[in-house]
């Protein structure tokens, strides 16, 4: 009997170490899970923060990247058909003065452009050409500048003339066309101005 | 714009390199506009170089190949040269010369403008103190730009300093205010695929709306490239003083600019200074350089980022050492870096930003800024010796804290350096690295950075 009595102790006490050991793993295993998932939660917010902004930043380039692409093809479209209208208005305007009357003030424009011709060339040794147009006009003015002489031939313009030191070294292109040619992008402005462009 | 126009003379007498002697001129006037006209018609454009004893020496824009003495004509258009400007020209592609590159017409010009500006009375200029993230680490953390800077980009031929332009074009932002931003980007003698990277990378970032491109390529006339910087200043100056807006320039590669500069000097037989250039590029380049800067009294500003790249990587070469007279710091783009496949491959060791002081710090970015930013320059020198110290001695020869700064040297380079180059980041991302650098240092290792501020962001492992 006796023996049995210490057979039953032995077992229970290797019972009872087992359990502990046991529960001392389960307790072990259990705080080392606690620390991981502590640890591993400030790690997962940040990445989940990380994810967040990163996510936010792509979608403010992606929305950058549509506006703006729409943007700069709503704006072209919208110089495109500026530009047009400008056009139209210039070639109506560029017609009108083609056609207009030779007669009245017409002489007097074209004194002044002889005039200022002889006075930035420095002579008044000059040979000036025109339009079929404009010929009788410019003959019947050039008595009143010395040294001028009207050339046989025209050139196409809308009208205006053109002027050449007799040496032939210094020409100066007094005709309508380059005037208006100079003053485009000015007059270009007023127009678009005229559409609301520009004010 | 007058409408009277200019006298046309026939009489070329000389054809020499990019320029054109004409005969008999009276009353031509010094950087008066000049229009070549061929036999054919085609006009050119050019300006006064010189004038006396009836002659103009007239410099081609466009080069002179094709012309000939007998048949070329040049008109002298009796003032100098001016960019039209209005607010049109923001997402505009333009030459080299400023004529529209992108299809669409020449904009409607609000005014036009003298594109060799007009010099900034010193007593109105403001000093710059305000900055501007470019969302590249290196250069927000270690060499920040401040508005109304000039901070060039000193590289070397093949490196990335391109790229490096393109990301700081598309990424510049003013922080934390609503006011406008614009980017005025010229790139001179670039090759072609350069010039439609630099197109498409705006254009496809969505930064074209806000952005002005002038390109003049590699096979455009060198004379061209004299004029690109400055219808680009001229647009900048409009947009930042007219407009009220901040405006960073973008000029890439000034070292093509000086080339062409060096061209006409020999063209025109003038006594060669230091390796062929012109004895007066200290004075010229001065004249791009001088027009960054704010105003008293006006909301704008301009400030410059010049790239140049340094012929045979050398830093004491005419361009940049003359440039680096003038402007207010440099950021130095290293070979080293470059090789080891890192970008952007700045090597802040030579690098410096005279005016970040004044830009950063409470209120600009954050307090703790300045002294960060001394710990990490601090740092990564020591780990720099360190590093060739491991080079002859060996890794395992080193001291516990020696292998700490070789480890934040590494980390300085593959995380702080290293960036993607469509990655923008925030100051404050910026800022967050640099303690991550800094905090690979034990506590009393760290000597310039106050404790309160040690105490707020070390970060601890």
């Amino acid at each position: 009997m006796a023996s049995n009595s210490a057979l039953e102790s032995t077992i229970d006490k290797i019972l009872k170490d087992t359990e502990q050991g046991i529960l001392a793993n389960i307790k072990s295993g259990l705080d080392d899970s606690q620390q991981n998932l502590d640890a591993a939660i400030p790690r997962l917010e940040s990445e989940y923060d990380k994810i967040i902004s990163d996510g936010k930043k792509e979608a403010d380039k992606i929305e950058k990247q549509i506006t703006g692409s729409s943007d700069i093809e709503a704006r072209n479209k919208q110089l495109m058909a500026l530009e047009e209208a400008v056009d139209k208005v210039f070639s109506t305007a560029l017609d009108q003065i083609a056609n207009a009357d030779r007669s009245g003030d017409y002489s007097n424009l074209i004194k002044t452009l002889i005039g200022e011709a002889t006075q930035i060339l420095g002579t008044s040794e000059i040979l000036i050409s025109t339009n079929t147009k404009d010929r009788d006009v410019v003959q019947s003015v050039l008595s009143q500048f010395t040294g001028a002489e009207l050339s046989s031939e025209t050139f196409d313009c809308l009208g205006g003339i053109m002027v050449k030191s007799k040496d032939g070294t210094m020409t100066f292109d007094n005709t309508l066309d380059a005037r208006i040619e100079r003053l485009k992008p000015l007059i270009r402005k007023e127009i678009a101005a005229k559409f609301g462009v520009g004010i | 714009m007058t409408v009277e126009g200019g006298v046309q003379y026939s009489k070329i007498a000389e054809i020499k390199g990019p320029l054109v002697v004409v005969d008999d001129v009276d009353n031509a006037a010094f950087d008066e506009l000049v229009e070549i006209e061929t036999t054919e018609g085609e006009r050119r454009l050019g300006k006064v170089l010189e004038v006396g004893n009836g002659k103009a020496i007239v410099q081609v824009f466009e080069g002179t190949t094709g012309l000939s003495i007998s048949g070329t004509s040049a008109k002298f258009v009796g003032k100098v040269m001016e960019m039209p400007v209005s607010k049109e020209v923001l997402g505009r592609v333009f030459d080299g010369l400023g004529r529209p590159k992108d299809g669409l017409p020449d904009p409607i010009a609000d005014k036009f403008v003298d594109i060799n500006g007009e010099p900034m009375n010193p007593e109105q200029r403001e000093y710059p103190k305000d900055f501007i993230q470019t969302g590249v680490s290196v250069i927000d953390g270690l060499m920040t730009l401040v508005r109304g800077q000039k901070l060039p980009i000193f590289s070397g031929s093949g490196m990335s300093h391109n790229l490096l332009a393109a990301q700081i074009a598309r990424q510049a932002s003013v922080v934390g205010k609503q006011d406008d931003f614009a980017v005025v980007f010229a790139a001179i003698g670039v090759q072609y695929s350069e010039a439609e990277y630099f197109r498409r990378s705006l254009e496809e970032s969505g930064a074209l709306k806000r952005s002005v491109l002038f390109l003049n390529t590699a096979d455009d006339p060198a004379i061209e490239r004299i004029i690109t910087p400055r219808v680009a200043l001229t647009v900048a100056e409009y947009l930042a003083f007219d407009l009220g807006m901040h405006v960073l320039v973008v000029i890439t590669d000034m070292t093509n600019y000086a080339e062409a500069l060096r061209e006409i000097s020999a063209a025109r037989e003038e006594v060669p200074g230091r390796k062929g250039y012109p004895g007066y590029l200290y004075t010229d380049l001065s004249t791009l350089y001088e027009r960054a800067g704010k105003l008293n009294g006006r909301k704008g500003s301009v400030t410059q980022v010049p790239i140049l790249s340094m012929p045979s990587d050398d830093i004491t070469h005419p361009i940049p050492d003359l440039t680096g007279y003038i402007t207010e710091g440099q950021i130095v783009v290293g070979r080293d870096l470059f090789r080891q496949g890192v970008y952007p491959p700045i090597n802040i060791l030579s690098s410096l930003s005279r005016l970040m002081k004044d830009g950063i710090g409470e209120g600009s970015t954050r307090d703790d800024h300045s002294e960060v930013s001394n710990q990490v320059y601090d740092a990564y020198s020591r780990s720099q010796e360190v590093r060739a110290l491991a080079g002859i001695v060996g890794k395992a020869g080193l001291t516990e804290i020696d292998l700490k700064y070789l480890e934040l040297g590494d980390t300085f380079e593959n995380e702080f350096l290293t960036q993607a180059t469509d990655e923008n980041r925030t100051i404050e991302e910026t800022l967050a690295l640099m303690w991550k650098i800094v905090s690979k240092l034990p506590k009393n290792e760290i000597t310039k950075i106050k404790d309160k501020h040690v105490e707020k962001y070390y970060q601890e492992k």
